[in-house]
């Protein structure tokens, strides 16, 4: 009696668990800073993110078994600051309904924030942050199993094609400038890594740093310029990368400025204005219609929310292609269960079409001693874009391939 | 000159015409001083405020001066605003309540920004030409130019006011005896509250020229108005054109230190300056000791 009466409440609670599972929602989270000086990439992320989620709720959803589910977001500004990103994931991890978040711009956000996710099993696809530690903080952990993916080309990759573009230009020394931030120093420390793989074809003469917020850059420019350096590799976001900009061009140092993608955010290109032309920076995506992949998200983006400039386009079109691929996970797991989810991710089935690549598995198993395996982006689907007039063009036409027929690994 | 030098002497240039805005400031601070013996510890966010105003309305397709104007307008209704609300009533019951007062209304009006006009850095535009001159090897923008220009001229016409005009020379009889200039005819409430219309109309105006170099944000007044308060007391409150000096001396100081020490070491000299100043001369370099007679 004991025993059938027990089983009875097992039966009972677990029914009750597939009543909330099957809900006619999946509630799916978007953090990221939608102000303060790396808003531009949050707000287009977060818009991309929403476009991609209207487009599938307006076909009814996403299938589930013999149902369709619709996508609920919830929105969360962690205005870039790392205590607040901190407590932002948090508040979504208690929650208890949220199957997946994406998000995240700040390095340092992700490396306060996401453990948080990682304790509740809950899935995180970052994006647009790009620096190294986001993710390999999990592998020097030995974190077995890992709830976080990466949808963004890593500081890795940047700082490697970063280095290729400097010898490329026939440059023998160059000045390394970061921002104080994880981000900026996490950047410096992938740049220098890479530069030393060339072994002694590319000489560091200066290392300067500089804090959020400062206005006046010509003390390490002039530094940089006093040591010889023939450009700037750069780490940094915005505002500061636009201080550096018009610093350069008031002291007269005419080198060219290569850095992170950050050099692509329009805070960077609206107040730097022609001192910024000329910046090279890696990108994921170029806001060009006349790339045919491209152009039907550059459309719907510029109607749905009433611009012809997408403030930042590869988080734009990142956090679109992330919320696809997630989409398809949901559907592929058959359940709103973020363990379930995860499974998906990491073999998904169907080459998802999306506005950056056909995603053909971009992720597998987690192993923690190979951070590729939860990150989507290769060297081969990145390209170098470089400020032109406002806008950010391909540094090299030629590469136009890369995006408009990338096929994803 | 040799390059250690003349990078030296860069560093020391542009940070001193910086230091006007600093200067230019802490004008602010001194008019209202003057007039009614208390400060406006909400200046930076009148500069801010002023910046936004002139930003606005170069927007609207205004040309530079009109906006640089209306700025200034706007600016002077608020600092009479503040000394109306926040600064009289406190005054009259003799109590040190406008510095929180003043505080408070600065603080508003940074929420009162953000609501309106977001929380991003926006370039000022400005007609003038881009790049740099070259003075014997050292760079100096156009925007810097204006802060010097601007800066100076500014007190300098107040100043002439001061002098030789109906008006002003009220003021300063307000500002010497309110009772003695009351008896004389002259409303020292009135006189009290031009200082500080004036004083916002300064503040706003730094705002315009601060702007093109610094960028213009919510945040751009924090750092302001404690700088520019170190200036008027190293100076003085009643030093006139000693804070020209104070200022352009805080400005070289902050970027020599933050050249040579590190960009972390910008803010020391300041806070240095001012510990300094209040140990060994409370009544600042160029200031007179006041006399209480009994």
């Amino acid at each position: 009696m004991k025993a059938s009466r027990s089983i009875l409440a097992v039966l009972l609670a677990t029914s009750f668990s597939t009543v909330a599972m099957a809900a006619d929602v999946v509630k799916i989270a978007i953090t990221g800073p939608f102000s303060g000086g790396s808003a531009p990439m949050g707000v287009s992320m977060r818009d991309g993110v929403k476009l991609a989620v209207s487009q599938i709720n307006q076909r009814g959803g996403i299938a589930i078994g013999s149902k369709k589910i619709k996508i609920e977001l919830v929105e969360r500004d962690d205005e870039g600051k790392n205590d607040r990103g901190a407590l932002v994931a948090q508040e979504i991890s208690s929650m208890g309904d949220i199957s997946a978040v994406i998000g995240t711009v700040n390095t340092g956000v992700a490396l306060m924030g996401d453990k948080f996710y990682v304790e509740k099993g809950i899935v995180k696809i970052i994006s647009p942050a790009a620096g190294s530690a986001s993710m390999t903080q999990w592998s020097k952990a030995g974190v077995k199993d890992l709830p976080i993916f990466r949808f963004a080309s890593h500081d890795g990759i940047q700082a490697q094609m970063v280095v290729e573009k400097a010898l490329r230009l026939g440059l023998t020394k160059v000045a390394i400038l970061h921002d104080a931030t994880n981000y900026g120093v996490s950047g410096r420390d992938d740049l220098i890594e890479q530069i030393n793989k060339q072994a002694g074809k590319l000489k560091v003469v200066a290392i300067e740093k500089f804090a959020i917020g400062d206005k006046d850059m010509t003390g390490q420019l002039i530094k940089a310029k006093a040591a010889g350096a023939q450009a700037i590799l750069i780490w940094g976001i915005g505002p500061e990368l636009a201080a550096v900009a018009s610093g350069k061009e008031k002291l007269g140092f005419k080198v060219p400025m290569i850095g992170g993608w950050t050099l692509s955010m329009s805070n960077f290109i609206d107040t730097a204005g022609a001192s910024g032309n000329g910046a090279f920076m890696p990108q994921t995506f170029i806001e060009d219609e006349s790339i045919a992949r491209a152009k039907p998200f550059i459309q719907s983006y510029h109607k749905a929310y009433g611009v012809t400039r997408i403030p930042s386009p590869v988080s734009a079109a990142q956090g679109y292609d992330a919320a696809l691929l997630l989409a398809e996970a949901i559907h592929e797991a058959g359940s709103t269960n973020p363990a379930k989810i995860k499974l998906s991710l990491e073999n998904l089935k169907v080459t998802v079409k999306g506005a950056i690549a056909d995603w053909k598995k971009p992720w597998t198993k987690w192993n923690p001693s190979n951070v590729e395996t939860h990150e989507a982006f290769r060297r081969a689907t990145t390209v170098m874009g470089k400020v032109q007039n406002g806008r950010v063009v391909l540094a090299n036409p030629s590469e136009k391939f890369v995006l408009e027929g990338a096929t994803a690994n | 000159m040799d390059a250690k030098y003349l990078a030296l002497a860069q560093m020391a240039v542009g940070g001193g015409l910086m230091g006007m805005a600093y200067a230019l400031v802490a004008y602010g601070f001194q008019l209202t001083h003057a007039a009614g013996k208390a400060v406006n510890f909400g200046q930076g966010e009148l500069v801010m405020l002023g910046a936004f105003a002139g930003i606005s309305l170069s927007g609207i397709g205004l040309p530079y001066w009109l906006s640089v104007s209306g700025a200034m307008v706007v600016g002077a209704l608020l600092g009479w605003f503040v000394e109306r609300i926040a600064v009289r009533l406190a005054l009259q019951q003799r109590n040190e309540g406008w510095i929180l007062l003043t505080i408070i209304v600065g603080l508003f009006c940074v929420s009162l920004v953000e609501n309106i006009w977001g929380r991003e850095d926006r370039p000022f535009p400005t007609p003038w030409p881009a790049g740099a001159l070259d003075f014997f090897g050292i760079s100096v923008t156009w925007p810097e130019l204006a802060i010097a220009a601007g800066a100076l001229s500014i007190m300098t016409l107040v100043e002439l006011a001061k002098r030789y005009t109906m008006v002003g020379i009220a003021v300063q009889a307000v500002s010497a005896d309110p009772d003695a200039a009351e008896l004389c005819g002259i409303r020292s409430r009135s006189a009290i509250s031009l200082s500080w219309a004036v004083s916002g109309a300064a503040a706003a105006f730094a705002g315009t020229v601060i702007g093109p170099v610094t960028t213009v944000g919510p945040t751009m007044a924090a750092a302001l108005t404690l700088k520019a308060f170190s200036v008027a007391v190293v100076a003085g409150l009643d030093s006139g054109f000693g804070l020209v000096i104070a200022g352009v001396a805080l400005g070289a100081a902050e970027n020599l230190s933050g050249y040579l020490l590190g960009s972390g070491w910008r803010e020391a000299p300041g806070l240095i300056l001012l510990i300094l100043a209040l140990a060994l001369r409370p009544q600042g370099i160029f200031g007179k000791k006041i006399i209480r007679k009994v």
